[in-house]
């Protein structure tokens, strides 16, 4: 009953003022629309206003970061369905079987499952967040260290080798691709200087999203300018059709399933939406019965990834809120908002700034169902865009992602990467190879390695000490169980 | 050998002054002039800072709350351009090869001294560099869980680290090389102890591992895990500075512990191009060691906690700091073995 009071106070202050509602709706749109396009995420629009945040109240502030959150992830799934450009990493997954399903003319139904998806993941993950904020912090951070974590990238790696690729032994080499990029730069526990070549930019790593824009989007208009040469380009048909509500429906396991990894990824601090939409995206591939029909256009794709990276959402709010602890570049942005005003976030703010965490509650709930609004509204006009001659578009993307490889660090080397990427994707995309593979290689790896060496020095370099930590030892069995059945499955079905 | 022998030899010459409350009401550029022209109209446009670190951290804070306090005083906009990765290394390079026209700043911290240190071609941040200011100078702490009952200060907590025959851990930075490491190292030779340096990068993990009891106790500067000391989370058990700070008078410093060496510290500060024509220069240290005493700056240099010992060095005071502390580095370095080109 205190949850329900404390909700309603938050959700009069918030709409009981006329400023609040203009800062409401001004995060729901910025959030749409910076995270929808590729270079100017939802981190570049909270950096433009993190100064300006100095003059509006605590409240204002926060809520105005915790609803670009929700929004932003959410928006670059637009472009990650329209154009194959996820317009953050998180969105990567959807472009998976979001992209094909555009191409098929499926557009709208693909559009409307991300929109409705990221709303109920959202907006549950607001839920729990209201009623158990405090219990799930503290049993987070107790129960998953860097054992655990490294014991969930491992099954991650696992089931993801079957993503995307024609063979198992094709999708683990492109899984080994990505792990062997993630290597370059600095090592991330001695910071040793490894595979730089004398460049000192290369000491700061490949980074994912100039990766992500060459192997999606360049190498995208590179299929499409060949097919365009070769007479076979055909435009994708333009569909506006919402999912009707059986297809929804159909996906309630799936979304169900999405909700829990997702809000459980985004409780680890450090871990946040990308892994959550990952992790999505390959257990709907592990569980369904149609596993094979995954990246060639199945809903179950864009529904387990959208549903999982909003989730996230919510439960990244409740390590910062209960602990201080952010779990990515935006919570941590929101650290600095705090600062701003004199307060820190932790166990602290629900003593002193209850009022406060309660707008930011509210705020974060109605966000996440304003999602579905307008992006039924977003559905019925943004894919015209679709409309627009290939000759045009091309360049148009090549641009977009130009200017969102250079944007993430201002450095010259991710415009080099991004189109080394794009021509490496486009011999990979038609010899078999798992461009998605690579990606979830390079991400997962860097998580990976780096909580692989903290785990060794906290179990003394002994193999044995997983077998002490329940979570950990039972993530890598199955992971292993996983990888056997592959190889099984390699070596004695014709099918693979 | 034991490493305390070099790090107690005095190298670090301007030794750390701790600040009584009643010397805080005087600001230490109070002397400058309250306002001063540019060159010719210098700057006639924004200020460009480089931040080798992400906007959230406490680099990309001090930048920040620094740009602030410029702003406010001369009413130039600066525009910081965050640079991470590397270890400060992307965001040194790129700064040196932007023109030296006086347009950019660079902002570091002491890890561009120490890589120096261990690697003489990288840009020595004394002399390759002007220093403008140095404007956070802080120490470190060993933090436990304050409801820790398996120890409760630092003489049970060193006798219980040494009862677990290295089996013990610490949360930290602790890269090859690092202040954290080097520190940890000496501590470990004076007591006798042997504790696993678990290192996280990022202070989210790093202050989560303690909280969650995946580590026994952290490495840290008490600035940036305030929240937790006033939440009454984490407690200090030992503070590494020669004296206890005002601010922690119950935790024990060295002098007290047995620890007889001389403390490294984090220093973050603001530099620019040796080859900016001087007159530029002048206008840049008057502006940024002005802006240092800025209600603003100050404001946040405290919350930091960044005023319990002398967090301002002007340009000579920098680089008589930084000199010295590349000299303690090399010397620590070449005790533990490291490659020191």
């Amino acid at each position: 009953m205190d949850t329900l009071t404390n909700f309603i106070n938050g959700t009069i202050a918030l709409f009981g003022d006329p400023l609040g509602i203009l800062i409401f709706l001004g995060g729901v749109i910025g959030g749409m629309l910076f995270g929808a396009i590729p270079g100017v995420s939802m981190l570049t629009l909270a950096a433009i206003l993190l100064p300006f945040t100095a003059h509006l109240s605590p409240e204002h502030g926060i809520m105005l970061f915790s609803v670009i959150y929700c929004t932003g992830v959410y928006g670059g799934a637009i472009t990650a369905i329209l154009f194959n450009i996820p317009g953050a990493p998180e969105n990567a997954p959807t472009a998976f079987d979001g992209y094909p399903m555009t191409q098929k003319g499926q557009a709208g139904k693909a559009v409307g499952a991300a929109v409705t998806c990221s709303a109920i993941g959202g907006t549950v993950s607001a839920v729990i967040m209201m009623i158990a904020t405090a219990p799930i912090a503290g049993w987070a951070i107790s129960a998953f260290g860097p054992p655990e974590i490294f014991a969930l990238v491992f099954f991650g790696l696992a089931v993801a080798s079957s993503v995307g690729a024609k063979t198992f032994w094709k999708g683990w080499l492109s899984i080994l691709l990505g792990l062997l990029i993630a290597v370059v730069g600095l090592d991330p526990v001695g910071g040793i200087e490894r595979w730089d070549f004398g460049m000192p930019y290369l000491l700061a790593g490949i980074h994912f999203i100039p990766t992500i824009l060459g192997f999606f989007a360049v190498s995208e208009v590179f299929v499409q300018v060949e097919k365009k040469a070769r007479g076979s380009y055909s435009a994708p048909k333009v569909s506006v059709d919402f999912p009707s509500l059986a297809e929804l429906f159909a996906q309630k396991i799936a979304v169900i399933r999405s909700i829990v990894i997702g809000f459980f990824c985004g409780i680890l601090p450090g871990i946040g939406a990308t892994l959550a939409a990952f992790m999505g995206y390959n257990e709907a591939v592990r569980w369904s019965k149609d596993s094979k029909e995954f990246g060639t256009g199945k809903m179950e794709g864009v529904v387990s990834s959208e549903t999982a990276n909003n989730a996230a959402t919510g439960a990244a709010m409740i390590p910062l809120l209960a602990l201080g602890l952010p779990g990515g570049a935006l919570t941590a942005m929101m650290v600095a908002v705090f600062q701003m005003h004199d307060m820190e976030p932790g166990p602290l703010v629900f003593l002193n700034s209850a009022d406060l965490v309660w707008v930011v509650f509210s705020a974060m709930f109605f966000a996440n169902l304003s999602i579905l609004l307008i992006g039924f509204l977003e559905t019925k006009t943004i894919i015209n865009l679709l409309r627009i001659p290939f000759q045009f578009l091309a360049p148009l993307i090549l641009l977009l992602a130009t200017i969102g490889a250079y944007a993430v660090r201002g450095l010259p080397i991710d415009i080099v990467v991004m189109f080394i990427a794009g021509i490496v994707g486009f011999f990979l995309r038609r010899s078999g190879y798992s461009v998605a593979g690579i990606v979830l290689g390079l991400i997962l790896g860097k998580i990976g390695e780096q909580t692989f060496a903290q785990a060794m020095q906290m179990l003394h370099f002994e193999w044995s000490g997983f077998f002490s930590r329940p979570i950990a030892i039972t993530l890598i069995i199955a992971g292993m169980l996983t990888l056997l059945n592959s190889i099984y499955s390699s070596f004695f079905k014709k099918s693979t | 050998m034991k490493l305390t022998k070099y790090m107690a030899s005095g190298l670090l010459a301007c030794s750390m002054m701790l600040v009584s409350n009643a010397s805080f009401s005087a600001c230490a550029t109070d002397s400058l002039p309250d306002s001063l022209a540019g060159p010719d109209g210098f700057p006639e446009r924004a200020l460009t800072m480089i931040v080798p670190y992400g906007p959230a951290g406490g680099s990309g804070q001090v930048a920040q709350a620094m740009a602030q306090a410029v702003t406010e005083l001369t009413g130039v906009n600066i525009n910081r351009d965050h640079k991470p990765g590397g270890s400060g290394t992307v965001g040194m390079t790129a700064y040196m090869a932007l023109p030296s026209d006086g347009y950019s700043v660079l902002e570091h911290i002491d890890d561009a001294s120490s890589a120096h240190a261990l690697d003489s071609s990288k840009p020595n941040p004394a002399s390759d560099l002007i220093p403008l200011v140095i404007s956070q100078i802080t120490f470190s702490q060993i933090f436990i869980r304050t409801n820790e009952d398996r120890y409760t200060d630092w003489n049970s907590f060193v006798e219980w680290v040494i009862a677990q025959d290295g089996k013990a851990t610490i949360a930290n930075v602790s890269k090859e090389g690092s202040m954290e490491r080097v520190t940890m190292k000496a501590i470990s030779d004076a007591t006798g102890m042997s504790i696993q340096q678990i290192s996280f990068d990022k202070g989210a993990p790093r202050y989560g591992a303690l909280a969650g009891g995946q580590v026994d106790a952290l490495f840290e500067q008490p600035g940036d895990v305030r929240k937790f000391l006033d939440a009454g989370t984490f407690k200090p058990i030992l503070t590494i500075l020669p004296e206890a700070p005002s601010a922690f008078p119950d935790v024990p410093a060295l002098s007290g512990t047995g620890l007889d060496f001389e403390p490294l510290y984090r220093f973050r500060g603001f530099y620019v191009h040796k080859d900016a024509p001087a007159d530029r220069v002048e206008w840049l240290k008057w502006a940024f060691q002005k802006a240092y005493c800025q209600q603003s700056y100050q404001d946040y240099n405290e919350s930091k906690y960044m005023h319990l010992i002398d967090s301002y060095r002007d340009t000579e005071g920098a680089r008589e700091l930084i000199t010295a502390t590349i000299s303690q580095y090399r010397e620590v370095y070449k005790e533990m073995g490291l490659d020191v080109k």
